[in-house]
């Protein structure tokens, strides 16, 4: 089997504007990160995790960041290959400042000429999961030797259309996120762009194994604890490995009071002995389409410089899981999960080379 | 893709003007808290489906849609809700393409691989579809409410005799005003 490298990654959100900065950022006490408030007319304003420093209009600052995610991630690299654009919201943010009604072809369009991407462009929306989803198609065509090189672009830029969304639904905190926390009471949205470089032909660090989406459209607006189980065991399996191979889990995790504890409920049933779990929502903000290219990359910066989310709140102890405050000594192999509303689950499995 | 076979398809571009009582039909009651596409991709998705004879995907299979405009109109609804301060959740749910994947997952109590992707050649559809599907096969659709609406199903299959030309099925799968020619079958002609 072709191995499929990571070969490089990008990250803009509102912890810094690149990976190492949102890394040292991510582990100090201080949190100095923006917030701004999503206006809404449905009760208080929620806070939101905003990218600073970056102006213009959606347009302007899109194709600034993307640019700077990409060039971090050594995109020039792989211009000839495949560019995977994932998003929960595509171009809404510039479509609500006036620019032409949505079209999937001309987005993807746009995006590639920001890029000046040569090879063949693909747009995947799977809500909450498009950045794993498409990391999973990207390492199919990367695998079956279609392509060498593939980019995933996660983006997922402050639109009015998904704050007043995610609000309408009662899913956002007016405080802050806690991962399967005692007092959790929804989630904190973000914005980010994050850029995962993969390779059959650059050796590095990581490589990706594969992973499993398993989409469970009886509860459409939440995870669901068979489709959870049924995710790790296709991963593993996939991969030829066993719940004990596993050392570390991203998990979703992002303080909502219900699919918390439906993912913890997943968790215990499919790891009897747990691996040490982490989550990155309380800092970087939960960012939809945007947050399994962001966290990984951030989690990635993470182990390498060893750095660590702090973790201050107080556990649910009827979850029965909670999240690591330390890194774990030792860290082979990692499954990066997300959860999200349209019955989406979707994990990949990382391994260290 | 050539190791698939065709072993069902619908092709409904424009649908019958009576495709909403069909819909009806095959659910057995009409659709509620649903939009025009995603009904639209309903009754393409479950029409292939009983043309392959089977009910249920199988376990690996996949399910594969695109759209070149999929959820817009339920978009604008969403933006002129929202100039009102009205969203309602349901219509920013529906703006969400993956909503069909779950109706379509949850019509067929099926758990799997389902994705919503587009791209800027429609044969790179086709060359995912293909290094991503298993021994189950492939679900694919393409639905849209522009030019009076299409609802076009591939049901592929790696384990059966084939019932439809594989060129032509194609052919007929995205709609093209431009009569853009897939690339794929243009190198199966010449290769």
């Amino acid at each position: 089997m072709t191995p499929v490298y990571l070969a490089g990654s990008g990250l803009a959100c509102a912890l810094g504007l690149n990976t190492q900065a949102s890394a040292v950022a991510l582990s100090s006490d201080t949190h100095a990160v923006s917030f701004n408030s999503a206006p809404s007319d449905i009760g208080a304003p929620f806070p939101f995790r905003a990218i600073a420093d970056v102006h213009g209009n959606w347009n302007e600052r899109a194709r600034a960041l993307i640019g700077q995610v990409a060039l971090e991630a050594g995109a020039y690299h792989a211009r000839a290959g495949a560019l995977f654009i994932a998003t929960s919201s595509f171009d809404i943010g510039a479509v609500e400042q006036g620019a032409e009604r949505m079209d999937y072809t001309s987005f993807a369009d746009k995006v590639a000429a920001w890029l000046e991407w040569m090879g063949p462009v693909f747009v995947i929306s799977t809500a909450c999961t498009s950045s794993l989803t498409a990391l999973l198609a990207a390492h199919a065509l990367l695998r079956s030797g279609e392509e060498q090189e593939a980019l995933v672009l996660g983006l997922e830029i402050k639109n009015q259309l998904s704050l007043d969304g995610f609000a309408a639904l009662q899913l956002l905190s007016p405080s802050h996120s806690q991962p399967f926390g005692v007092d959790r009471d929804g989630l904190v949205l973000g914005e980010a762009v994050a850029a995962l470089r993969l390779s059959t032909r650059e050796p590095s660090l990581w490589k990706m194994l594969g992973g499993a989406n398993v989409v469970d459209g009886r509860v459409p607006t939440s995870a669901s604890v068979a489709a959870v189980v049924r995710m790790y065991q296709i991963a593993l399996n996939q991969c030829g490995l066993a719940a004990q191979d596993i050392d570390l889990i991203k998990v979703q995790a992002a303080g909502s009071p219900v699919n918390d504890a439906v993912e913890a409920q997943g968790l215990r049933e499919m790891f009897p002995v747990q691996p040490p779990l982490v989550s990155l929502k309380p800092s970087l903000g939960h960012t939809m389409g945007a947050s399994g290219a962001a966290e990984i990359a951030l989690l990635m910066a993470c182990l390498a410089q060893n750095q660590w989310p702090p973790c201050s709140h107080a556990a649910d102890e009827a979850l029965g899981v909670r999240c690591t405050a330390r890194p774990p000594d030792t860290v082979r192999r990692i499954l990066a999960s997300i959860l999200g509303f349209g019955g989406g689950h979707a994990t990949v499995v990382l391994e260290r080379t | 893709m050539s190791h698939f076979s065709v072993s069902g398809r619908c092709v409904a571009a424009p649908p019958p003007a009576d495709w909403r009582e069909h819909l009806a039909q095959m659910l057995g009651a009409r659709p509620r808290r649903v939009d025009a596409w995603a009904e639209l991709g309903l009754y393409g998705a479950l029409r292939c489906m009983a043309d392959s004879g089977e009910k249920v995907l199988p376990p690996d299979a996949i399910l594969l849609l695109s759209s070149r405009r999929g959820t817009y109109a339920a978009t604008e609804a969403a933006l002129e809700q929202m100039q009102d301060d009205l969203l309602m959740p349901l219509t920013f749910l529906q703006t969400q393409p993956s909503q069909l994947l779950a109706l379509l997952a949850a019509q067929m109590d099926w758990l799997g691989h389902a994705c919503f992707f587009a791209a800027t050649q429609p044969d790179d559809l086709l060359r995912l579809a293909a290094v991503q599907a298993g021994a189950g096969g492939v679900l694919l659709g393409c639905v849209d409410e522009i030019d009076g609406g299409f609802t076009n199903w591939l049901r592929l299959r790696r384990d059966t005799v084939e019932k439809y030309d594989f060129k032509a099925a194609f052919s007929d799968w995205m709609p093209s005003p431009d009569g853009y020619r897939l690339r794929v079958l243009e190198a199966r002609e010449n290769p």
